[in-house]
């Protein structure tokens, strides 16, 4: 069997190819049997050696200041093992830093980042923005649902544009909404299962304190809140949005919580959630595109829902709408006010409740997984300290 | 946006525009504006809670002595741990989301080659779903995977202590790699020891350096084997390096026929000339010699004749 192997990798390979691939390993193995064979390989190793001992002292001269603080981080055994990787970089970044300042500025200019690191504000919303995101294309106009005459502007190359005044007085409205729905200490749930809306969504919920949504709406999460969300966490905050200790026991009994607002950027894809808002009387901000039901949201919005500038600026719009209701509801209970009806709805923990939480926390140590983002760690999300 | 402007008369102001002091008292009345200019109407549609207390008045809750005046239980208010709670796997959502934000920090580092990262092994699926205890699926677990393979990837000279202690909090607990079998020696007479199997048979070669004897179970290769093959096999490792003529074998083989021992000769020659000779260990890969032949006789079964052979089937 073996021989026969053999013999086929002689024969038929022989000849298909070159004479060096093909008894490399052989002449590999005759090579480290003699006894001078290292000879070639150390002249080469040599020259490698001197060319990074070349590098190095090159760099370190023209690295004045940038180098001392940045070789605490490097560990130096393993820059030795990969070579100068470590040193090239730091120089890269080095000559990037000085040589940023020359050239002409080009300002302002669209950087589709900003959008998500640092939103617009309500304020913001201008016809020019607006315009610039692309908000007013349509749809083809055989695609259009007729309920949403009132928003269309006009007909431009067989498409319906959707007039900007309308976006912009709709957007502003439902700015409002979420600030007050934050204001008065309600939950608002921003979705946006389409791809690529998941930053904009998740910056926004973490703008206004809220939730997001960015993959598929569990069926039910409403309607059958207890099967769906029920091993979900909640805990309890006090006027000061500070967690308080001792309620979990009672937590767990208590019914799943549901959004008191919804704000759905693709409600195209979202039939059933929406549906279950309807349901439960929870009021729904939705983008509506010419070829929506704009009765299927509570609030609609009229713009293009298939750019995803346009849609980051209406999500990004209203999670600053919402920060600004935070903040007001956080600066009132700082004054000594609710801006939400107080009631009784819990009972006071008990000395055992707080005992048997601290040793459930105990019980959990160590840590299986690394805990939970937090705000701060997302909101310098962003590659862009390294590029300058 | 002044046109836009509506004289709408507020059940409550927000307090947005709150001041510094408390003269939250001196907004309590008449209509207000919000923070970006715009004045806003009730948007009470029906009677949940939170729209009741949307346009009421602020409630205080401390006295002028600075005491409380409502409970802390009514002062309170339930919201979700986890801004990922509404996906039904808040704990997932939050790690993966927690990944994509550390991969974009350290994104422009210099990375390894692809496959020269350190070997690692990570949670399996079913430990990471022990751990979160959430119904995460394959696909979803796959795109943490995928994140850390990633970050696995920067240069070892460059990685952030962040990400390395990332990387530790999704290695599995015992490493399979860093199982390794002892490096084998030769003994103090020059002798490397192979062991090889094949079938039911199970051979050990000592192979020193010599001239080309080979003593099987005390007798020589033409003794011990009949067939051509055979002997031929047994000695393979040797002839398909042309080192037939430098060392010496004496083996000792039990169990199985003929076939089954010459050739768990072939892999214990192999094995032991191995010892002598790392750098062979490619060429003797493709002379089909140190790997394990792991077919064995397959059991029979009962309602068989063989172990496959169905019994002939007759119509009644």
């Amino acid at each position: 069997m073996i021989s026969r192997r053999l013999i086929l990798r002689q024969g038929r390979r022989a000849l298909s190819q070159p004479f060096n691939t093909q008894y490399r390993a052989y002449t590999r193995v005759q090579t480290s049997t003699r006894d001078n064979a290292g000879l070639e390989g150390e002249n080469e190793v040599d020259a490698v050696k001197q060319f990074f001992e070349r590098q190095s002292a090159a760099l370190a001269a023209s690295q004045p200041s940038a180098s001392p603080t940045q070789s605490n981080e490097v560990d130096v055994k393993d820059a030795e093992d990969t070579g100068d990787t470590a040193n090239y970089y730091h120089l890269a970044r080095h000559q990037k830093k000085s040589n940023t300042q020359f050239g002409s500025a080009q300002d302002p200019f669209y950087k589709p980042r900003e959008l998500i690191t640092n939103p617009p504000k309500p304020e913001d919303i201008t016809l020019e923005l607006l315009l610039a995101s692309q908000s007013h294309l349509g749809h083809k106009t055989s695609l259009w649902n007729p309920a949403n005459s009132r928003y269309i502007f006009g007909i431009r190359d067989g498409i319906h544009i959707i007039s900007l005044e309308v976006t912009a007085a709709f957007l502003r409205r439902a700015a409002k909404l979420v600030s007050a729905v934050t204001e008065a200490g309600g939950l608002v749930l921003f979705v946006g299962t389409r791809a690529g809306q998941d930053r904009c969504v998740v910056k926004a919920a973490e703008l206004s304190g809220g939730c997001h949504l960015f993959e598929r709406w569990t069926p039910g999460g409403i309607t059958n809140g207890t099967h769906i969300l029920g091993q979900c966490k909640t805990k309890v905050v006090d006027e000061h949005e500070q967690e308080l200790p001792g309620y979990q026991n009672q937590l767990s009994q208590r019914a799943a919580l549901k959004p008191d607002l919804v704000v759905c950027l693709n409600p195209l894809e979202n039939y059933v959630l929406l549906h279950e808002c309807a349901l439960d009387n929870i009021p729904t901000i939705g983008i509506i595109d010419t070829d929506a039901n704009p009765a299927w949201v509570t609030y609609p919005i009229p713009a293009n829902d298939d750019s995803l500038r346009c849609v980051q600026v209406i999500g990004g719009v209203l999670g600053r709408a919402g920060e600004a209701g935070k903040q007001r509801r956080l600066a009132a209970a700082k004054e000594g006010y609710l801006t939400y009806q107080p009631k009784q709805q819990l009972k006071k923990p008990t000395f055992a409740d707080l005992a048997q939480e601290k040793l459930h926390v105990e019980a959990d140590l160590p840590p299986a997984l690394p805990p939970a983002p937090t705000p701060a760690s997302h909101a310098s999300s962003d590659g862009e300290h390294l590029v300058q | 946006m002044d046109a836009l402007r509506l004289p709408v008369r507020l059940k409550r102001p927000f307090c947005a525009a709150l001041p510094k002091s408390r003269a939250v008292h001196l907004h309590r009345n008449g209509s207000t504006t919000l923070p970006f200019g715009e004045t806003v109407r009730s948007v009470s549609t029906s009677t949940s809670e939170l729209q009741t207390s949307i346009g009421t008045p602020l409630v205080p809750y401390r006295n002028e002595e600075g005491g409380y005046t409502l409970p802390r239980e009514a002062r309170v208010r339930i919201v979700p741990a986890s801004p990922s709670y509404f996906t039904g796997r808040p704990n997932f959502t939050d790690h993966l989301l927690s990944l994509q934000d550390l991969l974009r920090r350290n994104e422009l580092l210099p990375t390894v080659p692809p496959g020269q990262a350190p070997r690692t092994a990570w949670r399996t699926l079913t430990e990471y779903k022990e751990g979160v205890s959430e119904p995460v699926k394959s696909a979803g677990y796959t795109k943490i995977l995928s994140i850390l393979n990633r970050l696995n990837h920067i240069n070892p000279s460059l990685m952030p202590s962040e990400v390395r202690e990332v990387i530790e909090t999704y290695k599995r607990k015992v490493s399979p790699f860093d199982n390794v079998p002892n490096p084998h020696a030769l003994d103090s007479w020059g002798r490397g020891l192979g062991v090889g199997r094949r079938k039911t048979a199970s051979a050990r070669a000592w192979v020193v350096e010599g001239e080309g004897e080979v003593i099987v179970n005390g007798k020589s290769l033409s003794e011990m084997f009949g067939r051509i093959h055979d002997r031929e096999s047994a000695v393979f490792a040797l002839k398909a390096t042309e080192r037939l003529d430098r060392y010496n074998i004496w083996a000792l083989v039990k169990g199985g026929g003929t076939t089954g021992q010459a050739e768990a000769l072939t892999l214990a020659v192999a094995k032991a000339l191995l010892i002598h000779e790392p750098g062979l260990k490619p060429a003797l890969r493709r002379a089909g010699v140190i790997t394990r032949d792991a077919r064995k006789v397959e059991r029979k079964k009962p309602g068989k004749l063989k172990a496959r052979k169905m019994p002939a089937w007759v119509k009644r």
